[in-house]
């Protein structure tokens, strides 16, 4: 028998830690967002999304976006709605969103992450419209209650990417991937 | 703080950009649902069931049962509006979500597949369009 098991670097379980952590914030945060009054149909502030923008320059992008799909998943599950309709549409929009912010990230240059959030906060709004539309409603005039909920979300994904650079800012992170 | 909101020139022109294709998009949304009398169509998927003028204020309120992917949900139509009664749906966002007048408000119960849009902002003089 010569089974060899490899310990994991310090390095490597440390960001495994922070990507863990930073799972955490996120889950609360959706589970927070959940709560809040609703400003419109599925019109939320967008703070867990700001926590998949922390993980995509700290951790890289296969990071963001795992994390994207794990706080939904079990954000989710603690506010009941794991494989509802709800459910869906939190993960076309969360996914849509880190998609198009680690492609912005990567190659649109001079952005920071106020750029990346701002069309994160864009991407995940057309996404749940979307998917809305296709799957549940199957009724384009859904559509006519757009414009101001982008509107909403231009303002949101301003001044959460605003944030994300406040933290970014004041936080040592190891490693960070750019 | 001021320093912390500006962004980059690529951000502000991001921005710009976003503003530019929202009101673009609205102005082209207002043009297509102002028009006209104030109507509530209600929609369940593609099929429209039925067409509701909105009562002026000092008319009396209506309401009216539809049947949608799960049950039954109740629209009431009064002069603040239009809005969802009742719902069996279990999130009831769209009873949540209130009474809604204006030219390209939507009422939209995703579970039961109910969709209520508002349009034009003219009086109307007639009872009802059932499909």
């Amino acid at each position: 028998m010569s089974d060899i098991v490899m310990r994991p670097s310090l390095s490597d379980l440390q960001q495994k830690a922070y990507w863990l952590a930073l799972l955490l914030l996120a889950i609360g945060l959706h589970v927070f967002e959940a709560a809040l009054p609703s400003l419109g149909p599925w019109f939320k502030p967008g703070l867990a999304n700001l926590v998949t923008l922390l993980a995509l320059i700290w951790l890289g992008p296969r990071a963001a976006l795992l994390l994207a799909i794990g706080r939904v998943v079990v954000g989710s599950f603690f506010i009941g709605t794991l494989f509802t309709p709800t459910f869906v549409i939190s993960m076309a929009g969360g996914l849509v969103a880190a998609v198009v912010m680690i492609a912005a990230w990567r190659s649109i240059p001079g952005i920071s992450l106020i750029g990346v959030s701002l069309l994160g906060a864009l991407a995940h709004m057309l996404a749940q419209f979307v998917t809305v539309e296709s799957l549940f409603i199957q009724q384009s005039l859904l559509y006519f209650a757009l414009p101001p909920l982008l509107l909403l979300s231009t303002i949101t994904g301003w001044l959460n990417g605003a944030l994300a650079g406040y933290i970014a800012a004041r936080l040592e992170f190891p490693n960070e991937k750019n | 703080m001021p320093e912390l909101l500006k962004g980059t020139l690529t951000d502000r022109i991001l921005l710009l950009i976003s503003l530019l294709a929202i009101a673009v998009s609205w102005f082209v949304v207002q043009s297509v649902v102002a028009s006209g009398p104030a109507v509530a169509e209600v929609y369940h998927g593609k099929v429209l069931l039925a067409t509701y003028p909105l009562p002026l204020a000092g008319e009396p309120a209506k309401s009216f049962m539809i049947e949608g992917e799960l049950g039954t949900s109740e629209i009431l139509l009064d002069e603040h509006g239009v809005r969802m009664l009742s719902s069996p749906c279990s999130a009831q966002r769209c009873v949540y979500s209130g009474a809604h007048r204006h030219a390209g408000d939507i009422i939209a119960c995703v579970p039961n597949r109910i969709l209520i849009t508002i349009r034009g902002s003219a009086e109307s003089r007639f009872d009802a369009i059932v499909e």
